[in-house]
């Protein structure tokens, strides 16, 4: 795939061409909305009106990183969907479990070759994760979100989040130590490679 | 642990520190056992969130041109049928507007010279009345026109100012009388003034521009039915 040639063919307003760079892209984009929402749906629609909205500035773009400005646009779209959401609050349709947490459905299951007992576990784990993943606050969750999901460096991070690289190193340290506290709370689910030190004074 | 620490531990991890800032780091990490606790649990926490599955996308988020807002291709005669729907639709304005205005102009002085105001008595005073019945008399034969309406008041305050100068004193209900029971006589015999341009052009431009307005609704439904099949 030629980007260059494919998004110098979409600023002159070729629809096919930028259609096939969002086939390219439409999983990490996708996947970011999800993990800063945590909810399919809503990551859908972020995704959709991410596409909508960068088709139609893509003319703003001037080079470098093209996932770097998706991103952004992701991004942004995220905030306004949780925006919309703290103006609307909804009521989950999924049933909630005893400790008042909502239950996730066998979609989430990743690897079809798991045994059952395998999907639960990693079902459990992954629903932990985004439990503190949610908890976190909306600029540290983006920069954890495209740093150590997306596998994306600081400087594509900081182009896609509009702050410094210096920003984004404050912002990522604090957002591990806040995810490793949350985590301790799930140590049980944890796979032993992973378990996290307890008492480490941080 | 300060946050100064915390940020070179992060920094660390991800490869991102100077040769230099790494070498100081690592040796305080050798002889530091809380420092190397915090490492490991940030390595842990970056490890697991690695761990997590990309999911495919539900569905693809290819776009339409709809979604964006592109507007369906119209035939390349569009463009025609819109030059002439406006220029007609402007034409027509224009001479509705002509054909409203300059028969109004037309009749202006007629009102103005008719003298029906009540300033009229002062205007024929001994000092301009002599003037007026001579010009009257010299100008009414010759215009046809406009003084049709002109021409009455001038020979009808002709007489009593040529009679005498003490008849200026005439009650102003007089003569206010005389110039109106006169005027509605004279507008009723005259026919009124031709408009400049005629209905029959008007109506033609009128279809036009109805025409035109109607053939763009057409070819846009059309080319929107074609885009909704695609």
């Amino acid at each position: 795939m030629d980007e260059q040639a494919l998004i110098h063919d979409a600023q002159a307003g070729n629809l096919d061409a930028f259609n096939t760079l969002i086939l390219h892209y439409q999983d990490s984009i996708y996947n970011t909305a999800l993990r800063i929402l945590g909810d399919e749906d809503q990551a859908a629609d972020a995704t959709q009106e991410a596409f909508i909205s960068a088709f139609k500035s893509i003319s703003s773009f001037r080079g470098g990183s093209f996932k770097a400005w998706l991103m952004r646009t992701v991004t942004n779209a995220c905030y306004d969907e949780l925006r919309r959401q703290k103006r609307r609050p909804t009521t989950p349709l999924e049933p909630d479990t005893d400790d008042g947490e909502e239950m996730d459905s066998p979609r989430w299951l990743a690897d079809p070759g798991m045994t059952p007992d395998q999907k639960a576990e990693a079902d459990e784990l992954e629903h932990a994760l985004q439990h503190c993943l949610n908890n976190l606050p909306l600029e540290f969750k983006s920069v954890v979100v495209m740093a150590d999901i997306q596998g994306m460096d600081y400087s594509e991070v900081a182009i896609a989040v509009r702050v410094p690289v210096g920003t984004i190193k404050s912002r990522l340290a604090r957002a591990r130590l806040r995810l490793r506290e949350c985590l301790q709370g799930f140590s049980e689910l944890l796979p032993t490679s992973f378990r996290l030190e307890e008492g480490s004074n941080v | 642990m300060n946050q100064r620490d915390l940020e070179l531990l992060s920094s660390y991890l991800d490869g991102q520190l100077k040769p230099s800032d790494s070498t100081r780091l690592e040796k305080r990490l050798a002889s530091d056992p809380a420092l190397r606790a915090v490492l490991d649990d940030l390595r842990s926490a970056r490890g697991l969130l690695r761990q997590l599955p990309m999911r495919k996308a539900p569905r693809n988020f290819t776009l339409t041109p709809k979604m964006v807002g592109k507007n369906p291709p119209l035939p390349r005669s569009y463009p025609a049928f819109r030059f002439v729907t406006a220029l007609a639709s402007l034409m027509l304005f224009f001479t509705l507007g002509l054909n409203f205005v300059v028969p109004q102009i037309a009749q202006t002085p007629a009102f103005g010279m008719g003298g029906s105001g009540d300033g009229a008595p002062e205007v024929f005073s001994a000092s301009e009345a002599p003037a007026v019945p001579e010009f009257a008399a010299t100008e009414a034969p010759v215009t046809e026109e406009p003084s049709i309406l002109m021409q009455p008041a001038p020979t009808e305050t002709v007489a009593p100012a040529a009679d005498s100068a003490r008849e200026v004193e005439t009650p102003s209900e007089k003569q206010g009388v005389t110039n109106s029971a006169d005027l509605p006589a004279e507008t009723t015999a005259q026919t009124p003034p031709e408009p400049p341009v005629p209905p029959v052009w008007q109506i033609v431009l009128a279809a036009i521009a109805l025409l035109g307005a109607l053939a763009m609704v057409m070819m846009r439904q059309a080319a929107a039915s074609r885009w909704r099949r695609k």
